[in-house]
């Protein structure tokens, strides 16, 4: 593995993760924007945009593009987070600067009056998809309870109202000041010839203008707020518990990481003992997820209702042992055996090393080795987790919970 | 890279395939029991799925926790599924644990402590994922649309019936594992980093026991009903459709491969494009292709708005059914390279690998090379693929809505 890396005179970074024996490259766009860096008015306009970039740009129309794509066999797509908006394509490394010239033309969008509209019947179509899916609805409306007035509440998607409302001007302002070559970064991990994806690069992106992008970072403890709708057709309990973490550039991420791993991980963690294995909920974990200059762990509960209390009572009562008794050195050990496998089967894919490579450099502007990662979860004492465990209280949460209608006594 | 597979056959007829990887640290295996849903007696549907979590519940001298604890150790990634014909139980992990592994899921497969109180809390577990799926419309109707359109007993729901499940006793499902799991019939496959001669040691002294009775074939039944819609006032409709198409062991596979990947391949595929590109109707648009040994399918999937269910079904039904009126050479070379490029792009996972090896080989007797598989794609033309598609034109359509509307099925 080598690492590579320039840096554009306007800003833009371009690093690379080299290994000569990788059968496929994987190349992407990390741009530092998402919902959190929208206002009320504009919601949602960050992931709309990142339709918007796929429709092509003043050479090119949204069919050329797709087809561009696919003549190269790329398995491409992107995804937009609360603060990030990711384009990634992995293909075979004959075609590694093609995919990449393609990447950097679409960066560069048209934004066409016709093409937004029509996009606009996708964008709402999506969001209905995603109300069918009470697993994501209960994770994002426990979010802006969570969150409450702190931009990391707002949705990705936004609402059909509000997307109904957004222009294209609208999302034209957005995308110039977003979209500056200084809050970008170009990454790719696997096979590829360095000296020509930068200069394919360096062709196109360093006529770029840098932009006043920037962040307002606050941390946020979280509401501690409890809430429940109801809708006519569920089943189950749909319950989604928040707690403020560490930071995305917290030194105790490991730790945090590890922490979610033994409370709630799918198989042999606390919740699994204590909920599947007994059957009182079908699913039951935990993850953190950290952010910019903030962090939640996240529960994800899917139970029937008559159990609820039942269930509310085990997880307290899991966070109270915690509080008391913290972990045990062997639960950690088995956690850091779970983790350190992921990360190994993860790194085999080019896939998996450019998510990693983006996400180090976008928070610590850092490479890091997998070894060094392998180490530093390695390092994680109890001691640690206690520390953690009692500094952010996992047993103070907010709580979201969709369920069906309860019959009336 | 020169590849480099590997099979063995134990005296009990158990079958050992391995696929050697270059530049991984991990591996992956994985059981292929022939205890799938179709394979169950009657009256057992969901058996599969109880059993599959039941057997992890202790083993070998081991209570549930320890077995769990030991898996845990080792940093196992613990798979388990239920297909139509093989309930698959498997791991991915580092390569230096693969020996203790292997021990811990001979004990799983054949000293399962299978205890009575460990069996309620599986079979409950299995009824709250059936209940479950109430609240997820878009993998229901997928499986709802397999059930109907496979005769049975081959659609069997790979999750279960309530009905059947609450039924199931104990010593039922004692049995069920006794005859199901067939040694003479079980495929074991191994990908990534691993020596496997070792394996093979070790396999023999694990797993060669006495040669068993061969199962007897599946004798299928006919097909149930067209269309059906299941009310739910969900925000989408969410449509499900399925005809059928040649199985994998047939010449003209790698023809119905690639003609869906012309439908429905890449974001340039003709759904794509007509569906949501050109007329805005979906988000999730697509349609991949099903194959169980003797029987095959094209399945599609389309998630709308009420208003625009009916639109998005007959958008669907004509771009099937123009599919053999011709095909431009441009987007033939999209589809044939867009599949040899996943098939490469996924051969560096071990996982994937191993997935393949095993299926490969029940369902055509061997493993193929990617080399192969490649040269087969390449192979397809458009006279190949639009002759295949004249002889071979699309006959019923099965159909599921779920959803506020119905929508009509001509």
């Amino acid at each position: 593995m080598e690492f590579k890396k320039q840096t554009l005179d306007n800003g833009m970074d371009v690093i690379g993760e080299l290994n000569p024996s990788a059968k496929s490259v994987a190349v992407g766009f990390f741009v530092k924007t998402g919902s959190r860096d929208e206002t009320e008015q504009i919601n949602g306009v960050s992931h709309f945009l990142e339709h918007m970039l796929f429709k092509g740009t003043d050479k090119y129309s949204a069919t050329a593009v797709n087809e561009a794509f696919d003549k190269l066999g790329a398995e491409y797509n992107a995804g937009t987070s609360w603060e990030n908006t990711i384009f990634h394509a992995a293909v075979l490394p004959e075609y590694a600067v093609d995919v990449t010239k393609i990447w950097i033309e679409l960066m560069r969008p048209a934004l066409r009056d016709d093409d937004f509209n029509m996009e606009k019947q996708v964008i709402k179509e999506e969001i209905a998809m995603y109300k069918d899916t009470p697993a994501f609805d209960v994770l994002d409306r426990c979010r802006k309870l969570h969150f409450g007035t702190h931009p990391c509440g707002n949705s990705i998607l936004g609402t059909e109202q509000g997307i109904d409302g957004l222009t294209a001007e609208q999302m034209r302002e957005y995308f110039t000041r977003r979209y500056g070559p200084n809050n970008l970064l170009f990454a790719c991990a696997g096979n590829f010839d360095w000296q020509a994806i930068c200069a394919a690069l360096e062709k196109t992106c360093s006529t770029w203008q840098r932009q006043p992008a920037g962040r307002e970072v606050q941390p946020c403890r979280g509401s501690k707020k409890k809430e429940r709708i109801e809708k006519s057709n569920l089943t189950y309990e749909h319950l989604c518990l928040m707690s403020p973490a560490v930071p995305a550039q917290d030194e105790r991420r490991f730790a945090a990481y590890l922490l979610a791993t033994i409370v709630g991980d799918s198989v042999g963690s606390r919740y699994y003992w204590e909920l599947i294995d007994k059957a009182l909920a079908e699913t039951a974990s935990l993850q953190f997820g950290p952010m910019d200059g903030t962090g939640v762990f996240c529960t994800y509960i899917r139970c029937s209702t008559e159990n609820v209390p039942k269930v509310l009572d085990t997880v307290t009562s899991i966070f109270a042992d915690l509080a008391e008794g913290g972990v045990k050195e062997d639960e950690l050990q088995k956690a850091k055996n779970k983790t350190l496998s992921t990360l190994v089967i993860e790194n085999e894919l080019s896939h998996g090393r450019l998510m990693r490579l983006g996400a180090n450099w976008q928070y610590l502007q850092q490479y890091r080795t997998v070894e060094e990662d392998i180490d530093s979860i390695n390092a994680v004492t109890t001691e640690d987790i206690h520390s953690l465990i009692a500094e952010l209280d996992l047993g103070d949460f907010t709580q979201f919970a969709i369920g069906p209608e309860k019959p009336t006594k | 890279m020169a590849e480099q597979q590997f099979q063995h056959v134990l005296k009990n007829g158990m079958v050992l395939l391995g696929e050697r990887m270059d530049d991984v640290e991990s591996v992956a295996f994985g059981f292929l029991l022939p205890a799938g849903a179709a394979l169950l007696p009657e009256g057992c549907c969901g058996a599969a799925n109880v059993i599959s979590d039941w057997i992890f519940r202790g083993a070998g001298g081991k209570n549930s926790r320890q077995l769990s604890d030991a898996m845990d150790g080792l940093g196992l990634h613990r798979t388990h599924s239920v297909g139509t014909t093989h309930t698959v139980v498997g791991a991915a992990l580092e390569a230096t644990h693969l020996r203790q592994a292997l021990d811990l899921y001979a004990d799983v497969i054949l000293r399962a402590n299978l205890e009575p109180d460990q069996f309620e809390l599986a079979r409950q577990l299995a009824v709250h994922r059936v209940q479950a799926l109430d609240d997820d419309p878009r993998q229901k109707v997928m499986l709802q649309l397999r059930q109907q359109f496979y005769p049975p007993p081959l659609g069997r729901s790979t999750l279960g019936r309530v009905d059947e499940l609450m039924s199931l006793s104990a010593k039922r499902a004692r049995d069920i594992v006794g005859m199901s799991f067939d040694l003479s019939q079980t495929i074991f496959a191994v990908a990534g980093k691993f020596d496997f001669d070792a394996v093979c040691r070790q396999m023999e002294k694990l797993f060669d026991t006495d040669n068993e009775e061969a199962l007897e074939p599946l004798a299928v039944g006919p097909r149930p009903a067209r269309y059906t819609h299941i009310t739910n006032e969900s925000a989408q409709v969410h449509i499900g459709v399925m005809t059928g198409t040649v199985p994998p062991p047939e010449k003209d596979y790698y023809n119905a491969r690639v003609a869906v990947s012309v439908l429905s391949g890449g974001m340039s595929a003709r759904l794509f494009t007509e569906v949501r590109e050109k007329r805005g109707l979906c988000y999730a648009i697509g349609a991949r292709y099903h194959g169980l040994k003797d029987v095959a399918g094209i399945m599609c999937y389309a998630g709308t708005t009420p208003d625009k269910a009916q639109e998005t079904l007959d958008v669907i039904m004509r771009e099937f059914n123009r599919l053999g009126d011709g095909i431009g050479e441009e987007e033939m070379h999209r589809a044939k390279v867009g599949l040899k490029s996943s098939l490469i792009l996924h051969s560096e996972s071990t996982s994937t690998r191993a997935g393949g090896i095993g299926s490969d080989y029940y369902l055509l007797g061997r493993v193929r090379s990617l080399d192969e598989i490649k040269d087969r794609i390449e192979q397809a033309t458009v006279d190949s693929v639009v002759s295949f598609l004249q002889h071979h034109k699309f006959g019923d359509f099965t159909v599921v809505t779920i959803g506020p509307k119905e929508i009509a099925v001509t």
